[in-house]
């Protein structure tokens, strides 16, 4: 799997859909009220699953197959919310991004639409 | 040569912008586009530091809180190497009025474009933004409408400037080229 972070608006879906040639029915949008539709290459704002997921009372999937594209936005920099539902999001982030980097074949981040590679 | 700095605040970033200029001059105009309005006791006292860390560099002012590309005129282009500082502060001005509590929904577009092509007609320029982009608060549609056009301005300077930067800590990670220092 190939996962890209960074923070909000900074490009990392356009610079997915170059990078992995992803059209735009390859992706698939998560929400924080739904099960997601993990059958497709390109799984978006990710960190909105994890959200999903603490509501339903699941662990987050971090594994996926070989050729699927993670996007997630780092909520878990920033100060500490106050609203105790996300302290617990942001700390779930961070744990749900380190185990989907460390079983990924890449990790890069964007700043200012400017990839960086991780790993 | 252009160079588009970004990071968080308090982390050196105008410092090390104004070092680029003065290493970028060559003998030719230094130029400070002062973007800041002082509203408070609080906004003049951050204006007042940056004059006494830019006093003895030999900065030519120019107050140009909007309208960018007005500065030219004021200006020599040709020879001048400029310090924007920050896109942050002109696009506030351009995305709000003192007069209205409504945001100028064209603002992000008309400020990305202003910069694109002021960075094409100077010779040398700085441009300082602030990364606003990551953390778990909620903010509300005002404030998210706002970081989306900075980051417009952003990535439109950071695809079109010769170096892009990162600072923290007063030290740069680099995205593209490298810094004249």
């Amino acid at each position: 799997m190939h996962l890209v972070t960074g923070g909000a608006f900074q490009g990392k879906l356009e610079y997915a859909k170059n990078a992995f040639g992803l059209a735009d029915s390859d992706i698939f949008e998560c929400s924080e009220d739904c099960a997601p539709d993990f059958n497709v290459r390109c799984i978006c704002h990710y960190e909105r699953y994890v959200m999903y997921c603490m509501r339903a009372g699941l662990k987050p999937k971090t594994a996926f197959p070989e050729d699927t594209v993670v996007i997630m936005d780092d909520v878990f920099c920033g100060v500490v919310p106050a609203d105790p539902e996300l302290r617990a999001w942001r700390e779930s982030c961070g744990r749900a991004l380190t185990a989907c980097a460390a079983g990924s074949k890449t990790v890069t981040r964007l700043f200012c639409g400017i990839p960086k590679r991780l790993k | 040569m252009t160079i588009f700095i970004s990071g968080g605040c308090k982390n050196g970033k105008s410092t090390i912008a104004e070092d680029c200029c003065a290493a970028l001059a060559c003998g030719g105009p230094l130029y400070y586009i002062a973007t800041m309005q002082a509203f408070d006791d609080e906004d003049r006292a951050r204006i007042k530091r940056h004059q006494n860390s830019r006093a003895g560099k030999g900065f030519i002012t120019i107050e140009q809180p909007r309208d960018l590309l007005g500065c030219l005129e004021k200006s020599d282009p040709e020879n001048g190497t400029y310090i924007l500082d920050s896109v942050t502060a002109l696009l506030i001005n351009e995305m709000y009025s003192p007069e209205s509590f409504e945001a100028d929904k064209d603002a992000g577009r008309r400020t990305a474009k202003a910069l694109e092509q002021f960075a094409k007609s100077v010779k040398n320029a700085v441009f300082v933004s602030d990364f606003i982009y990551s953390g778990a608060e909620r903010y509300s549609s005002y404030t998210i409408e706002y970081m989306e056009a900075l980051a417009l301005c952003d990535r439109t300077l950071a695809a079109c400037c010769d170096a892009v930067a990162e600072i923290s800590g007063a030290l740069p990670t680099m995205y593209k080229g490298e810094l004249p220092i």
